[in-house]
């Protein structure tokens, strides 16, 4: 499966994902955890634009709901998919560092 | 009603359906501030232009159901949104038969190549609307006799018909009006303007009407829309570049003629500012109506596309 374009739901969809690697979460539990260690909160428009992508894309997936919420976790794919990004961020964060430690 | 509830009730149908209940679960554990609402109010935006979110959660038949009404629903909202820009495209046109402004056409070059350039983007968008409407007619004809309905034939024949009265009408108005009559200048007014454009503007409602009917009670395949969809990207483009050439036709006659501009030569003796003003702005939402349908559109066909694989 190629990886999915999320446009520019991309930064809240990161976030949203490395949320979950934390474990399960539903929609106000993720958007706290984001707001501590991102420290930016995403509005709940775009928080539920991004979910809706994530579940189309099936790199996440709904549990049972729990009352009126809904909690939701990472899939096999989700895991992969954050892997890569974050890879790929780690390597351009090290170039970044180095460039910098030159100057 | 709380404000969250208002700014949910603009959310699509299916995407309400699957997180209506959570998203207000969110918004009652925190206090809306106006970004939210913005933020909301976008978020609204972006599921109707991708309407596909949110349909996750049905089954594979139900899905492809809801994709193709959609496709459907889109492709007549362009429709109509096309015949509204092309009512206005009349008027341009009525204002452009006075000499003052034929003569303009000839003389000033960027109002004479502005006018061109509407003319081909008129006949562009002419046969973009034939190309994917004949298909679907000869459809709706061929799923009327299979059925047995043929009000559907007779709703494709609404727009001739509609036709035919806006014509005798146009005809018995200029007997009326025509010389030696003894018409009060109230009465003359109310059957020269009032009149002219009630029948026109009710005959191209009821013409549009009928045919969005027929094509919504009618058996059409798949493949007719998505050609009629592929035909609605030139569609629009075409739309667009009539509007910047009337909108440029504008500006130079502006700076060229300004007598004329501000003189009042616009329909039905108005100010000539005044109408290409209208114009404009009437153009410019049914453009913007037309571009939304047809990202909705495009949204959908690409859902229906990946459904089916």
């Amino acid at each position: 499966m190629g990886m999915p374009n999320l446009g520019r739901f991309s930064d809240p969809s990161i976030l949203i994902l490395a949320s979950l690697a934390g474990g399960t979460k539903h929609g106000y539990a993720i958007m706290e955890d984001i707001e501590t260690f991102a420290g930016m909160r995403p509005g709940p428009g775009t928080l539920y634009g991004a979910i809706a992508r994530l579940e189309e894309y099936g790199l996440i997936e709904p549990l049972p709901s729990e009352e009126r919420r809904r909690p939701y976790r990472l899939t096999a794919v989700g895991i992969t998919f954050l892997r890569e990004q974050l890879s790929s961020l780690e390597t351009f964060a090290a170039m970044g560092l180095r460039r910098l430690a030159s100057i | 009603m709380s404000i969250e509830k208002y700014l949910l009730r603009l959310y699509p149908r299916i995407w309400r359906a699957r997180y209506e209940e959570e998203l207000l679960a969110v918004l009652e554990s925190c206090p809306l501030s106006f970004p939210d609402t913005i933020d909301m109010l976008l978020g609204a935006l972006d599921a109707h232009l991708h309407p596909y979110l949110g349909a996750m959660g049905l089954s594979l038949y139900e899905r492809m159901k809801q994709m193709l009404s959609l496709l459907r629903r889109s492709l007549l909202t362009m429709f109509c949104s096309s015949i509204g820009f092309m009512l206005a495209g009349v008027g341009f046109q009525k204002m452009n038969e006075y000499d003052d402004f034929t003569k303009a056409a000839q003389t000033i070059t960027l109002v004479g190549l502005s006018f061109h350039l509407i003319l081909i983007g008129a006949v562009v968008l002419f046969l973009a609307v034939l190309g994917a409407g004949l298909p679907i007619a000869s459809a709706i004809i061929e799923s009327a006799l299979r059925q047995k309905r043929y009000g559907s034939v007779f709703l494709l024949a609404v727009p001739l018909l509609a036709f035919a009265v806006f014509l005798l009408t146009t005809l018995l108005l200029e007997t009326i009006l025509g010389p030696g009559n003894h018409l009060s200048p109230g009465w003359r007014l109310f059957l020269e303007r009032g009149v002219f454009l009630g029948v026109l503007l009710a005959a191209a409602i009821a013409g549009t009407g009928a045919l969005c009917f027929a094509v919504a009670r009618s058996q059409i395949s798949e493949e007719l829309f998505r050609f009629a969809l592929l035909l609605s990207i030139p569609a629009t483009i075409s739309m667009v570049l009539i509007l910047l050439a009337i909108f440029v036709w504008g500006l130079s006659l502006r700076s060229s003629v300004p007598q004329l501009f501000s003189s009042n030569a616009g329909i039905f003796a108005s100010s000539t500012a005044g109408t290409w003003l209208g114009i404009v702005i009437a153009m410019t939402i049914t453009i913007v109506i037309a571009v939304v349908s047809l990202v909705r559109g495009l949204s959908a066909r690409s859902a229906l596309r990946s459904t089916a694989a």
